[in-house]
């Protein structure tokens, strides 16, 4: 019985064309017209870590060597892109050209970094630079004053730099990324029309449908779970080609595995069905019903950044409570620090609060469905 | 021994302050039409949504196959067809997916549904449109889904609840005669209606139901046999004069004699040849007259002793 009701209510959704063309092409559109209005600042953002492109111009060998070789052979995250140069004008050539961003330069035991231009990069290229010297300087005085020390301070330099990296951050992705994140909240917020749908197929005090179906042997329990396992396979599936659309044809990049982005959307599009569920097992009307999800689907997502991208750290900083009880925003924020900062804290305890909210949500609409009879149809 | 399908015994349903069933009992035998008759808004689509413990009811008891239902009588549920008022079809299912899927929910069995999924179709007469989207068809049609729908997985009791509304005459008849068909097939039928017409036709006995209440019950020619009037007389006039309608009132078996308009109206209590005698007292005194129509008594003459108003009011 649950699997003839699953593959109908499959059928039923998925040719709904209501459902086709606000839960799938809508936020494709809406990704789509995103990406116009400010696809390339993301692709393009001079915040956006990515390996430098950097010339290396060596006249006698130096430890610096050593250096430039460990920043780029990283084959995951390389923070340095090099290039190396027998002479500074072939450098400055690639620099003219765009290859480099800026090139280091050693003659003798000085060394230098030439950039295009300032900004987060020629901060990136000097620190470097900086850093080495001071380690140097720290070695070669001790070098000199306590030779016997040498090997000690070597390792506490390492350690120092092992220190650095208790947490293994993720690629850093573009602030601007945050408007797609929230349009995957309201994607997954949209899965509440689909739950609403569902839901008045199988209630007699919403349609006629409802009453010949609640007229047969079937059990509440039965239908509700394989309309809720259709609704959110449904949705999952509609947000998974969302998140593939703006990955593969956007090539706008979470920074992440798509596995675990896909992983976070199907849990964000379980949360919207559980919405809906709770939407329309409390309220009868269809218009109120509609006027409802679409209300919560709009506000939330707009507090989460959909329109105006920094409202949500604004929140955080005044009101934190909105973000923890805003669905959108635990999704968005979910995304954003997932591409961001990995599986921090914060992370689970959005991921956690969904999940939460989306169990919470299913165990009082199931009691309030649970009913088999109405006081009026 | 008939048996009793349905049993409802002092049914009282409230809706706040509005009574909508007012102890109303009624029994359905085995192998019967029954017919619930009665104007928009007397009860009977509140008694059947009780019947099929869709609905709270205050006080009474209700019986399906001799056991209690309830919400949660599955086994009588398996055995119950509805056809309900409005058209009750998933718009985005095919004809045969919609009768596949409502069969389903009675039917497990994959090769049997396929069957009478099969079965419906033929009866109904859909085969044309099976692979159609309901809002492909016409009106006739959908509503020939809609029953198809509600009988497909062969139950022994089906409650057809005004399945002809906004139906046209063509596939009006359709449908009585596959409800007289599924009935020859075995199955004991509930069939509510503001047609009396229909109801009269169809049905082996008749409840008329008037503000919730049991007002009448028996066969139409039982229902028919309570009533004072058995045939009504019509009569073009020119002139009618107190003294004729006197004088009508003598001849054997008139009771009434009143003048509607143009029209003079003569009712009957029984007799034979009433028409023969009435046109021997207008040929005898030389009177003209126009039309003449005589009417036998109809549901609505029924409805109108017990409750002193219209049918269809």
């Amino acid at each position: 019985m649950f699997c003839h009701v699953f593959v109908y209510r499959i059928k039923e959704l998925l040719r709904n064309p209501w459902h086709l063309a606000w839960n799938l092409l809508f936020p494709i559109g809406l990704a789509t017209a995103f990406f116009f209005g400010f696809g390339n600042l993301i692709k393009e953002d001079p915040e956006l870590f990515t390996a430098i492109p950097v010339g290396y111009v060596k006249e006698a060998d130096q430890p610096f060597d050593e250096v430039m070789t460990s920043l780029s052979e990283d084959k995951k995250d390389p923070i340095l892109k090099v290039s190396r140069y027998s002479g500074e004008e072939q450098a400055k050539k690639a620099l003219r050209a765009g290859k480099v961003r800026g090139y280091y330069i050693q003659k003798g035991d000085t060394i230098s970094v030439v950039v295009g231009r300032n900004g987060i990069t020629s901060t990136t290229l000097h620190q470097i630079l900086k850093e080495y010297e001071n380690q140097k300087k720290v070695l070669e005085t001790i070098g000199a004053k306590h030779p016997e020390k040498i090997a000690a301070a070597v390792e506490t330099i390492q350690s120092r730099q092992n220190f650095l990296h208790p947490h293994v951050f993720n690629q850093y992705t573009s602030v601007y990324m945050n408007y797609f994140f929230s349009l995957i909240a309201m994607a997954s917020l949209y899965g509440s029309w689909l739950s609403t749908t569902m839901l008045s197929g199988i209630s007699a005090n919403m349609t006629e449908r409802g009453k010949r179906y609640e007229s047969a042997p079937i059990r509440k329990m039965t239908s509700l779970s394989a309309g809720l396992a259709a609704t959110m396979l449904l949705q999952g599936v509609f947000n998974g080609i969302l998140v593939l659309y703006i990955q593969y044809v956007l090539q706008l990049h979470f920074g992440v595995p798509l596995w675990q982005v896909l992983v976070v959307t199907t849990v964000g599009g379980a949360m919207g069905i559980a919405i809906g569920i709770f939407i329309g097992a409390l309220v009868k009307k269809k218009g109120l019903q509609m006027a409802l999800t679409l209300g919560v689907s709009m506000v939330s997502s707009f507090l989460s950044g959909l329109m105006w991208g920094e409202i949500r750290q604004i929140i955080e900083s005044r009101i934190p409570v909105v973000n923890r009880l805003n669905p959108a925003a635990m999704l968005t924020g979910c995304l954003y620090n997932l591409g961001n900062y990995g599986m921090t804290k914060n992370f689970y305890r959005d991921l956690y609060s969904m999940i939460l909210m989306t169990l919470g949500l299913l165990l009082v609409s199931v009691a309030v469905l649970r009913r088999r009879n109405y006081d009026s149809l | 021994m008939e048996q009793t399908i349905v049993a409802i015994d002092q049914l009282v349903k409230r809706y706040r302050e509005k009574l909508a069933v007012d102890h109303f009992s009624m029994k359905v035998m085995e192998g019967e039409i029954l017919g619930l008759l009665g104007p928009n808004g007397s009860g009977k689509t509140t008694t059947i949504n009780c019947l099929l413990s869709l609905l709270k009811f205050d006080k009474g008891e209700i019986t399906v196959f001799g056991k209690p239902m309830s919400p949660e009588a599955y086994d009588l549920k398996g055995q119950i067809g509805v056809v309900p008022q409005n058209v009750a079809v998933i718009q985005t299912l095919t004809v045969a997916e919609n009768i596949d899927f409502f069969c389903g929910l009675y039917i497990k069995d994959r090769k049997t549904r396929k069957q009478y999924v099969e079965e419906a179709i033929r009866m109904t007469g859909l085969e044309e449109y099976r692979k159609y989207y309901p809002k492909k068809l016409s009106g006739g049609l959908i509503r020939r889904l809609n029953i198809a729908c509600g009988i497909a997985h062969k139950p022994k009791l089906i409650i057809f609840d005004e399945p002809t509304v906004a139906v046209d005459p063509q596939s009006r008849n359709a449908i009585l005669e596959g409800i007289r068909e599924m009935n020859r097939q075995g199955a004991t039928i509930i069939y509510t209606s503001h047609y009396m017409e229909e109801v009269e036709e169809l049905c082996t006995r008749i409840i008329i139901m008037d503000r919730g209440r049991n007002v009448a019950e028996g066969t139409t020619a039982q229902l028919k046999a309570s009533l004072r009037n058995r045939e009504t007389i019509r009569m073009e006039m020119v002139t009618c004069t107190d003294e004729m309608l006197a004088d009508l009132k003598e001849i054997n078996h008139v009771y009434e004699v009143k003048v509607d308009g143009e029209c003079l109206m003569i009712r009957c209590d029984g007799g034979t040849h009433n028409l023969v005698h009435i046109m021997g007292y207008f040929a005898e005194k030389n009177i003209p007259f126009g039309r003449v129509v005589t009417e036998l008594p109809t549901l609505n003459d029924v409805f109108l002793e017990i409750t002193g108003k219209e049918l269809r009011d």
